[in-house]
């Protein structure tokens, strides 16, 4: 039998995806002073790679781009989500990023404290402990 | 016009949607030391894919593959978020994994 090393081409470009979603878009909102901008470059990205893979005519080629231009696409989505979460309070917020700022000062769940930086215990957290997480009081 | 890359994104989408579904799922039922089992599939669907002769099936399990490898890393940071409150905690005594004490010496991966 011929190895068929299509699976391979695949799971690169849907980890890469994943990764670039889930890592890369909380730095990049981290640090952007505005929302729409990173999100039209992720939107104009992930279109521009489904018209490659539109043209293609290379399976595995094809199927990278249309992989990763999707998530590039959900991407786009992504860094409105990101910005909800740090109003709730979800994921940390950057002080020296303006619009984090304003949200740190306007709302009242926004904070500084990177909650999921931590192993799990094995038992739900009391509010005293809650309150205890250092930078909780901020 | 190549319609495969474009149909394949979409299906991976939902593959990478389904992931956040089966993580809390998961994590709920048997707790996160089950991380090494689900990587391992993980690993073992992408080199099985090699040996399926169908384009889109090899694709497919390409990404189902990519999908279960990052969910097993998801795991512990599922098991953070129970603890926090943010989602529904499991109190109960979760089966333990085959090697419990060698996984719990294991860095636990983070992405």
């Amino acid at each position: 039998m011929i190895p068929n090393y299509i699976g391979l081409i695949t799971a690169t470009s849907a980890f890469l995806g994943i990764w670039f979603g889930h890592v890369a878009v909380r730095k990049i909102e981290y640090i952007s002073p505005t929302i729409w901008l990173p999100s039209l470059v992720a939107l104009l990205l992930g279109l521009t790679m489904e018209v490659g893979a539109l043209v293609a005519d290379n399976l595995n080629l094809s199927a990278a781009l249309g992989i990763i231009g999707i998530t590039f696409l959900w991407d786009s989505i992504e860094f409105f989500r990101q910005h909800q979460r740090i109003k709730k309070g979800h994921a940390p917020a950057n002080p020296a990023n303006p619009r984090h700022a304003r949200l740190l000062a306007k709302s009242n769940q926004a904070t500084t404290i990177a909650w999921l930086d931590r192993n799990p215990i094995g038992r739900q957290l009391s509010p005293e402990e809650l309150d205890s997480i250092p930078g909780s009081s901020i | 016009m190549n319609l495969f890359g474009l149909f394949l994104g979409i299906a991976t989408l939902f593959i990478i949607g389904f992931g956040f579904f089966w993580v809390i799922r998961i994590e709920y039922s048997l707790g996160y030391y089950w991380w090494p089992y689900i990587m391992g599939l993980g690993f073992l669907v992408i080199v099985a894919s090699i040996f399926v002769p169908s384009v889109w099936g090899a694709a497919l399990l390409g990404a189902i593959g990519a999908s279960l490898i990052w969910g097993s890393t998801e795991l512990k940071e599922q098991a953070v978020r129970a603890e926090l409150g943010w989602y529904p905690f499991n109190p109960d005594p979760k089966p333990q994994p085959p090697f419990i004490d060698l996984i719990k010496k294991l860095p636990l991966p983070h992405l």
